[in-house]
């Protein structure tokens, strides 16, 4: 029965755990990246630890994840219980919020970057021109994350709320008629009707939103490239710049390891969930 | 026939021997040995150079060679690292400079040079302070193909009708700063939206005019903490230059072509950038020179009292010591010597492949027909040929503390850390890099 398994088996082992395990034993070396690894111990963490920019870094990471786990899913909930509730216009609703989804983040980055913070070529720029003293976030390190976390949002949250829409669509629609005849309002309907509804999916966009966000690389390095004075720094693109630029791939691996330990927690959370689903349904 | 398991396991030494032996060169079809070159970056006119001035007409002087080049983009370094690691790069190997060019050669993925160096006579032909820049244990593992400086670019317009001059020491740049401020001109037009080497370019002249080249030699070489005084007063100036709004309010905003153009147009009055600046039409640096002038930069202290040039290297190029067409390889550098390809790839993409070539007759740079340009290279040469030149970060300094120099400074700048702590950290990351040996070669203060 096994061998059906295999050829999907072979794959994960040879595209997941194998460079996994090449990327933990690279923790344990000093490299970089094209002479000859030299065990080094547990010296990568050492250095990794010392480095205050990791400790900033890792904290953006828990303020993206909360960022994340807040703005986008409330904002995709109540656009999926508006689109429950207004059945018509759906279509066109649904294909406008899920477009920036379809854009490349490269696109999407250039875009805020360039037409909308730059002083020089964008909208902050046409409102300075009319006496408004807005400064562009991103040249701000108190800013420059939310500022990024702004447009990863803008680029996200129509598609959670297309699978939450979706979700939602396969409550029943007696329960949520019988709400309605109970006097039941719009937030009392999300509330009490919607959300257990769809929990099954609501928690496992939760968990896979906290693994996203430790890896979270692609918006933060195309727009401030972890900047201005690693105001916007992450651990994806601490180990990158380690990695690719300062050319201390152990560095680099030991900051991934780091990562992925919060991704192992978060899926052994959905993990334990399931399994006590599991055993109550039993 | 079945396969032993004895046969498997012999099989794998053989194969890896096999990896690490030079592949036999592709054939084109008209019979010539193909060389292969992984090129960089490259904007729309520098490609249409490259295919010209270089490709077709390499291709078109002999009957041997078929040089066939890839514009592989900014992770052309990296890339070019994985397929040398893989014994599958390209014949042509082209580093963005020594910084990056100190581990492919220390980890012995490239061929010496030596012997088409003795056969071709680059080594009487190449300024020898550039191309000691790819010596390593006395081998030459690479030639440089350009070189670089910092130099200011300034608006002679505006600086004509404001009665300023050109800044001679740091007095008089801090008061021609003052009056463009007071009069909401930028002082000093710089950006790094887009490439955060902007901040390094700065720091190559806070570390050289202020704290003067010796001394950043004798850091680079091990003798001098980068916490010695000369350094903390480079680093303060640049702080305190950066929080008096010299460098304009949207140095994090802009990127290095909307800093230069403001330059061009007026809105600010000087930029600190680089002779590759020259090679980007759109930055509007008019060829009959009518708006801008470019001088090296005066000393900010009084350990430099004449202004400096930076030694920079952009680019250099090795041979793969897997290359099956090494051969070809060095009949395509020694075409790039050649005074036509000289000529034509400086007059259509300026100051990208500024060959740093020993002799440098005035007639090789006329019908380049760009009087600024050639005013600088000639300047670049006399300068490095006599040995007077400060040392630029991405040439000299290896590759963690080069990040961090370019990463850590807005810190400095923004107030995060102070400028005890900056270079705290970074005389920790370079020793431990001088120390693995990690640090380019650094050439003789006399040519």
């Amino acid at each position: 029965m096994w061998m059906f398994a295999l050829p999907a088996l072979l794959i994960n082992v040879c595209i997941i755990l194998i460079p996994a395990l090449l990327t933990l034993a690279g923790a344990f070396f000093l490299w970089d990246g094209i002479g000859t690894p030299v065990w080094a111990g547990l010296a990568n963490f050492q250095a990794l630890f010392a480095d205050p920019v990791f400790w900033s870094a890792l904290a953006n990471n828990f303020i993206w994840t909360a960022i994340f786990l807040v703005v986008p899913t409330c904002m995709a909930l109540i656009m999926a219980a508006t689109l429950m509730m207004v059945p018509h216009s759906r279509i066109v609703v649904q294909s406008i919020i899920f477009l920036p989804r379809i854009l490349a983040a490269a696109i999407t980055g250039r875009i805020f970057q360039g037409m909308i913070f730059s002083p020089a070529t964008g909208l902050v720029g046409w409102l300075n021109g009319f006496g408004l003293s807005i400064a562009d976030p991103l040249a701000d390190p108190d800013r420059s994350l939310y500022a990024v976390a702004a447009v990863d949002i803008w680029h996200w949250w129509g598609f959670l709320a297309v699978v939450y829409f979706a979700a939602m669509r396969q409550i029943s629609i007696d329960q949520i008629e019988a709400a309605r005849l109970d006097g039941a309002g719009f937030f009392a309907l999300l509330r009490y009707v919607l959300l257990p509804g769809i929990r099954p999916t609501l928690v496992l966009m939760m968990i896979l939103t906290v693994i996203w966000s430790f890896q979270v690389f692609e918006f933060i390095y195309i727009v401030t490239q972890g900047g201005p004075a690693y105001g916007s720094e992450v651990l994806a693109t601490l180990a990158y710049r380690q990695a690719f630029f300062a050319n201390d791939v152990g560095k680099a691996t030991a900051a991934a390891c780091v990562m992925s330990l919060f991704g192992l927690a978060a899926t052994s959370l959905y993990l334990w969930l399931q399994i006590r689903d599991g055993a109550r349904a039993a | 026939m079945p396969v032993t398991r004895r046969q498997i396991v012999a099989a794998i030494p053989a194969a890896a021997v096999a990896a690490s032996l030079p592949r036999a060169p592709a054939m084109a079809q008209d019979g010539r040995k193909v060389v292969t070159f992984w090129f960089a970056q490259a904007n729309s006119d520098g490609q249409a150079a490259l295919r010209s001035n270089l490709v077709d007409a390499f291709n078109a002087s002999q009957d041997k060679y078929l040089l066939q080049l890839e514009v592989k983009g900014a992770a052309v370094n990296n890339l070019l690292k994985v397929a040398l690691l893989a014994g599958n790069g390209p014949d042509i190997v082209q580093t963005s400079g020594p910084s990056y060019l100190t581990g492919i050669a220390n980890a012995g993925h490239l061929l010496p040079l030596d012997d088409f160096a003795a056969r071709y006579k680059w080594k009487e032909r190449f300024l020898p302070t550039l191309l000691n820049t790819g010596v390593y244990g006395d081998k030459l593992y690479a030639l440089p193909r350009d070189y670089e400086s910092m130099h200011l670019f300034y608006n002679k317009q505006l600086f004509s009708q404001k009665g300023w001059k050109v800044p001679a020491n740091r007095a008089e740049f801090e008061q021609v700063a003052d009056a463009a401020l007071a009069k909401g001109i930028t002082p000093f037009s710089n950006g790094n939206a887009d490439w955060k080497g902007v901040n390094e370019w700065l720091m190559t002249v806070f570390f050289n005019n202020v704290a003067g080249p010796d001394n950043v030699r004798k850091a680079l070489g091990g003798e001098l903490p980068w916490t010695a005084p000369p350094f903390v007063e480079a680093v303060e100036l640049s702080k305190a230059w950066y929080n008096k709004g010299y460098f304009g309010k949207n140095y994090f905003s802009l990127t290095n072509e909307q800093s230069l153009l403001q330059v061009v147009n007026g809105k600010a009055a000087m930029a600190w950038n680089g002779t590759w600046s020259f090679g980007t039409k759109s930055y509007g640096m008019s060829k009959p020179d009518t708006a801008m002038d470019v001088v090296p930069i005066a000393g900010l202290s009084d350990r430099v009292t004449e202004p400096l040039l930076h030694l920079a290297c952009g680019a250099t190029l090795s041979i793969a010591k897997t290359s099956p067409n090494a051969e070809g390889a060095a009949a395509v550098f020694e075409f790039m010597l050649s005074r036509k390809f000289y000529q034509d790839m400086n007059r259509d993409w300026p100051g990208k492949w500024a060959l740093p070539v020993r002799d440098l007759p005035p007639d090789l740079l006329q019908g380049i027909g760009y009087p600024l340009f050639e005013k600088t290279i000639v300047s670049l040469h006399e300068a490095f040929s006599k040995g007077r030149y400060g040392f630029t970060t991405w040439t000299f300094w290896p590759n963690a503390a080069n990040v961090y120099v370019m990463e850590g400074i807005e810190q400095v700048w923004l107030n995060r850390i102070t400028a005890e702590a900056f270079l705290n950290r970074l005389q920790t990351v370079f020793s431990q890099e001088l120390k693995e040996g990690k640090v380019p070669p650094l050439p003789p203060r006399s040519a």
